[in-house]
């Protein structure tokens, strides 16, 4: 019997992980120690801090990852094998901070509640009471949801970064359960929040436990947790190929779930319509980067030996989620609900790029690989999406969020300007060149015809033409279309709202022209270590 | 270099199509840049400005075009003084893409071809500015419109000057978008805003074919850029080739408005006259031909692509000259007179190496005479409170006089009057059509017959015979700054042929196109000349005695031959869609009161409504049960392990 | 001994845990099947942890309870709320959200 000997833990590296989840920690203390009518302050202070914390430490992180022994592989392993920072990791970590950071600023905007956060003042009282009705006028906010987005943060960056799958599971738990509540928090349409939050609790409790049960039969085809371990049994095909596919598929199915894909789609719509915007914001971008990294992790990493035999499935779940994406876009009546059948056509496109998959001798030096493709993808959709879900926050009446497509006609004429924001988002999230959509699809194309998958593609270019038919027809509607009764109006949002659109919009056009320095980045640090 | 591949070409009677192999811009960069730097910037600074620049908008509009111009012609001069080989030069702006094998060099490429192209779009362009500052002088969106019509011209220069077709599909691109907003720039009518959306639906599906022709284009050559693929395609497999040809001949199909994706034409004149003339004439309808004649290393490599792209143009030259005789409106009689005119092109880009630059001598032309006409038609609308009817114009060459001489011009030039600029280009379409293949050849002499048939009816109606017009109606000579660049487009028309003296534009556009050995036609070419005349004049004759003698009735008569009825409904271009793909699914959706609380209606074409129907019934399947969808889920789950048993078993 | 009887027993909970969230309307037994899906797996992971013979599974397993636990807080907390707004645990009864 050995001594107990403590592992090593490599401070630095994890440090952008700590700070959030010590911020989180330390939020939940705020909630209870300080006065309500400081916690605000506090709350939003902690938060910012943490968030610009954490993306300096990423920083940090990102410009410290050196060569492995294998020149090709930036990064090391680090936390007893629990956690791989390698080049995708941190620049996921890079990525999720700068949105976490635009989201903090979403949740903490008041002013376009008069005074209050667009989250339920009092959770736990009934819509329509006087108990409400207190809340309301006492002007009550619930500051819990700044802690809940640091946890959640703090889950997303472990996905992509966890090296085994006991640690992907926990966070991949630590970064939905905290969004489930977050869903039932909105101050206007109690109802429909509260359903939403229902909805996809026990929908992602439902995929979980095929998640859960995934991971023990594939814990019982390799003998390890640790993904380089699995890889090492895929390649050398020992024990039974039952319990390894029955693993792949069932753990597939969790992910696929938290990306929306097809036919793991249904909860999207639903819960993108019910949660406060702010949050859905929140969910489109970050919980894609998150979903995305880990899925490529697990994939590539642990299963790329025998994704001959996945490969297939991917592609008609891509082809499907296209299609469904697109299709059911093209009927919708609420710009929320539109959104959210766009993210899931958007899911189908990054899925698209997943299958540029190749070994490593079949890429020419910095050449496009899936990862780099989607990471990239990755980037630009998620800053579109946050920016434009930002200007649905602010486009209101007197009951809120005006999201019914009716009241946006005319929207151009009440304020060019919004209309002109959101105009260029919808034409980004189209494809049209200039855009960081155009570069973005761009990528994860070439990376899948290089890889092969070009029938994949195909079935892409056709999904995107459809889908420009429906981003197109709300600009109509903004522009050609005279308004209905009163018309919509806009919010003039605080500059956290302001400063969220506008850095969305500019890093949609700045990625649309020049998008070489972040492919070329993207191009050195795209190989996952093990 | 090029002229020694040109010299080798000839000797052997055909062979290898010409490189595209550029020299350093050095001193012409500057105007190169420029040239779309300042309509860009004119675009940017009224749509950024707001109603600050209301003011002198339409000013900065037109000065930065003709600015434009002025740098076309500085490079024109720029290249015309130097020897054949050294008139191809680029200028890379930025790396866009670079990713290890993969590189999108954001260049311009100025070449024979682009020059061409350059002179046509700012020269007409800046124009049809000068024009438009008196046509849309009582709108109140005025300065929206120039800058709707600088971000035009500043996206075709794109389309025509990048060196890379990742940059051509950002112009095509560009000038959609410019062509939609200006389609529906009169958003208070409801036929504009339709009519703009069915050409942007249309216009995607020829966008498809760009896209997936470029993404063959790139997976196999694994490049995208001009002189690359160029210097490749003679080393790759003749069914790709095809793929490619068809791909982007379905790309030129939606932007040209050849059939079967034609019908968006003749919607698109619901946007003001101005930029029917400019963008549904002269410019971005004939980016089809562009870049067919561009993409000439690709279809030189393809007879069965190159084929289809002659008998897509024959087909169209017929339906438009047909659609042409049967329109009352003005504005629809020319707009099928465009797609007939652009069908010659394509005819011509059809026949390859013997056509290619008679396909790009007619576009100039026809830029010119037909932007004279169309403005012509909008200087007879502004006089008649904005009728298109002819049936209530007639005799209005007395009221507007400079209107009706510098109209006859462009008449006399598109039914080829001898010595006009449309006798020269149309005369060797046909006769080289002939040489290459006697029916399309015929097909098209049939055309120009047509074309003198429907021109002629329009002159008629329009400027001789009776007064129809109301009482309230007092048509008027528009003023100068309308009438000035319809004077100088005239000229044009009269004096357009004088590029193929001596075979001057074949020559300066041979290290773009290439110089095969022709076919000759057993007879001399002067006999075919006369043939054509002959045919023209009996259509003319016809017209005349159809409408020139007799009294024209104010309503359109509705006992019409079942030609003139298929005509008038477009060919049945939108029935056929209707019958097709709309009924059907109509049916499917009309049980679905879902369907009916529908903000915007699905789509009013073909496909678009097809999906949008599916899209309404597919939707009935999120229910809004979680039990429903955790089915979904479960089911979904077992597809995926059957699928991976299936694969890894199989 | 064979572990197989293990396994088969896991995949009956699983099986049993799924048809339970898709046939029963209270949420709360819908709820309670995702638990016994969650169990199954720790029952398969502490069977391959014997099969194998390393250490992973169980410790695995503990993992996935305390996951399990902190789902029940969250999940109990929205299961409350919606049955105080609408007086209903069934999860038929919240299907504002459709199309």
């Amino acid at each position: 019997m050995t001594g107990f000997q403590a592992p090593n833990v490599e401070w630095l590296t994890l440090s952008p992980l700590l700070v959030v989840f010590l911020a989180a920690v330390v939020g939940v203390l705020v909630e209870a120690f300080v006065p309500r009518a400081q916690r605000y302050a506090v709350q939003v202070g902690l938060s910012l801090a943490a968030m610009v914390g954490t993306l300096v430490a990423s920083l940090v992180v990102f410009a410290r990852l050196s060569p492995t022994a294998d020149e090709a592989e930036l990064g090391r392993v680090v936390a007893a094998g629990a956690v791989a920072a390698d080049g995708p990791a941190v620049f996921t970590w890079v990525l999720l901070s700068v949105l976490g950071l635009l989201s903090v600023m979403l949740f903490a905007e008041r002013k376009v509640e008069s005074g209050v956060l667009t989250f339920a003042g009092q959770a736990a009282a009934l819509p329509g009471t006087e108990a409400e009705r207190e809340a309301s006028t006492r002007g009550l906010s619930h500051t819990e949801v700044f802690p809940l987005m640091l946890f959640a943060i703090g889950g997303m960056m472990l996905f992509p970064a966890s090296n085994d799958l006991l640690t992907m599971f926990v966070a991949l738990e630590v970064l939905s359960l905290p969004l489930y509540l977050l869903c039932g928090l909105a101050r206007r349409r109690r109802l429909l929040s509260q359903e939403a939050a229902m909805k996809y609790f026990l929908l992602g409790a439902f995929s979980s436990g095929f998640f859960v049960y995934g991971l023990a039969l594939v814990y019982g085809y390799a003998g390890s947790m640790g993904f380089a371990q699995i890889a090492a049994a895929v390649s050398a095909d020992t024990g039974s190929r039952a319990l390894l596919l029955g693993g792949i598929g069932l753990m597939s199915v969790g992910l696929l779930f938290k990306v929306g894909a097809a036919p793991f789609h249904a909860w999207t719509p639903d819960v993108y319509q019910g949660a406060p915007t702010a949050v859905t914001a929140f969910m489109a971008a970050a919980t894609k980067v998150a979903a995305f990294g880990a899925m490529l992790r697990l994939f590539y990493v642990a299963f790329g030996g025998n994704r001959d035999d996945w490969l297939p499935m991917v592609w008609a779940v891509a082809i499907l989620t296209m299609v469904v994406g697109s299709v059911l876009a093209i009927s919708q009546t609420d710009v929320k609900r539109m959104l959210a059948y766009s993210s899931i056509a958007h899911a189908g496109f990054l899925l698209t790029g997943f299958l540029g998959i190749r070994s490593l001798d079949e890429v020419a030096p910095g050449g496009l690989t899936g990862v780099s493709a989607v990471l990239f993808y990755l980037t630009t959709y998620g800053f579109t999406t946050m920016a434009a879900f930002a200007v649905v926050s602010i486009v209101r009446d007197a009951g809120g969020e005006t999201t019914h497509l009716a009241r946006w006609q005319g929207l151009g004429k009440e304020s060019p300007l919004v209309a002109g924001v959101f105009a260029f988002l919808l034409l980004a999230m189209a494809g049209i060149p200039l855009t960081s959509g155009f570069t973005g699809k761009w990528a994860v194309f070439a990376a899948a015809t290089a890889a092969g998958a070009w029938p994949v593609v195909v079935v892409a270019v056709l999904m995107s033409a459809v889908a420009a038919y429906f981003y197109v027809r709300v600009i109509v509607l903004m522009f050609f279309a005279e308004p209905v009764g009163d018309g919509p109006s806009v919010a003039v949002p605080s500059a956290l709202t302001t400063v969220v659109i506008a850095v969305g919009t500019l890093v949609t056009l700045v990625l649309g022209i020049v998008p070489g320095a972040l492919i070329e980045l993207l191009g050195n640090v795209g190989v996952f270590i093990r | 270099m090029i002229s020694t591949a040109i010299d080798v070409l000839t000797a052997e009677g055909g062979g290898m199509p010409p490189l595209v192999e550029p020299g350093a811009a050095g001193s012409l960069a500057l105007p190169l840049v420029l040239v779309i730097a300042l309509p860009a910037l004119g675009a940017a600074v009224l749509l950024l400005g707001g109603r600050r620049t209301d003011a002198w908008g339409h000013l900065l509009g037109t000065a930065t075009v003709v600015g434009s111009f002025v740098c076309s012609l500085w490079l024109f001069l720029g290249i015309l003084g130097r020897p054949e080989d050294e008139r191809q030069i680029t200028q890379s702006l930025w790396t866009w893409f670079s990713a290890g094998e993969w590189t999108v060099d954001l260049g311009l490429l100025y070449d024979p071809l682009s020059a061409l192209f350059l002179l046509l779009i700012t020269g007409v362009g800046a124009l049809i500015h000068v024009y438009s500052i008196g046509y849309m002088e009582h709108d109140v969106r005025r300065r929206r419109f120039f800058a709707y019509l600088n971000l035009f011209v500043a996206a075709m220069l794109v389309l025509v000057l990048s060196s890379d077709y990742v940059g051509v599909f950002l112009g095509w691109e560009g000038v959609g978008l410019a062509s939609y907003l200006l389609i529906g720039f009169w958003q208070h009518k409801p036929s504009a805003a339709a009519a703009a959306k069915k050409a942007f639906v249309i216009n995607r599906v020829g966008d498809i074919g760009l896209s997936l022709g470029v993404g063959l284009i790139f997976f196999t050559f694994h490049t995208t850029s001009f002189d690359e693929v160029s210097a490749l395609t003679s080393e790759a497999s003749a069914g790709v080739m095809t793929a490619i040809g068809l791909l982007l001949l379905l790309a030129a199909c939606g932007k040209s408005a050849q059939f079967p994706l034609q019908s968006w034409l003749l919607d698109a004149m619901e946007g003001p006259t101005p930029v029917s003339a400019l963008i549904h004439a002269a410019t971005m309808v004939t980016a089809g031909v562009y870049l067919i004649v561009r993409s000439q290393f690709v279809f030189e490599y393809t007879d069965a692509a190159r084929t289809a792209v002659a008998v897509i143009g024959t087909i169209t030259l017929l339906m438009g000259a047909w659609i042409g005789c049967a329109k009352d409106d003005i504005k629809k009689t020319l707009a099928g007179s465009t797609m007939s005119q652009i069908g010659y092109m394509v005819l011509a880009a059809g026949l390859g190496v013997a056509g290619y630059a008679y396909a790009i001598f007619h576009l100039v032309a026809h830029g010119a005479f037909k932007a004279n006409m169309f403005l012509g038609a909008g200087s007879v609308m502004h006089g008649t409170n904005d009728d298109v009817d002819m049936r209530h114009y007639g005799a209005l060459q007395k009221a507007m006089p400079v209107t009706f001489i510098t109209f006859a011009m462009g008449y006399l030039a598109i039914i080829g009057f001898p010595g006009f600029s449309g006798f020269w280009s149309k005369d060797r379409i046909i006769e080289t059509a002939l040489a290459e293949n006697l029916v399309l050849g015929l097909c098209a002499l049939l055309g120009a017959g047509v074309t003198g048939f429907y021109m002629t009816r329009l002159m008629l109606m329009t400027f001789f015979g009776e007064k129809r017009w109301e009482d309230d109606v007092h048509p008027h000579e528009s003023p100068k700054v309308m009438t000035i660049p319809l004077i100088v487009l005239a000229a044009l028309s009269v004096f357009g042929g004088i590029m193929i003296a001596g075979d001057w534009i074949k020559k300066f556009l041979a290290p773009v196109t290439g110089e095969g050995e022709a076919h000759h036609l057993p007879v001399s070419p002067l006999v075919i000349s006369l043939v054509v005349t002959v045919v023209v004049a009996i259509g003319v004759a016809v017209a005349w005695m159809l409408f020139g003698r007799r009294e024209i009735p104010r309503e359109a008569p509705t006992d019409v031959s079942p030609f003139t009825r298929a005509g008038r409904h477009d060919l049945y271009g939108d029935a056929i869609n209707d019958v097709l793909v709309v009924g059907p699914s109509k049916q499917l959706t009309a049980g679905l009161a879902t369907f009916d609380r529908a903000v915007v209606d699905g789509g009013a074409m073909g496909t678009a409504s097809a999906i949008g129907g599916l899209s309404a019934v597919a939707r009935r399947v999120q229910n809004g049960f979680v039990r429903s969808y955790a089915l979904a889920l479960l089911g979904g789950a077992a597809l995926v392990l059957l699928a991976l048993v299936a694969v890894s078993f199989a | 001994m064979s572990e197989t009887p293990f396994l088969v027993l896991s995949a009956i909970l699983f099986t049993i845990g799924a048809v339970g969230v898709l046939t029963r309307r209270n949420a709360i037994v819908v709820f309670m099947c995702v638990e016994l899906m969650l169990n199954a797996g720790n029952l398969a992971l502490i069977t391959f942890a014997r099969t194998t013979g390393t250490l992973d599974g169980q410790i695995a397993a503990f993992f996935v309870m305390v996951v399990a636990a902190a789902e029940v807080v969250v999940g109990l907390a929205i299961i409350m709320t919606i049955f105080r707004t609408r007086r209903s645990a069934s999860v038929d009864d919240a299907s504002l959200l459709k199309y």
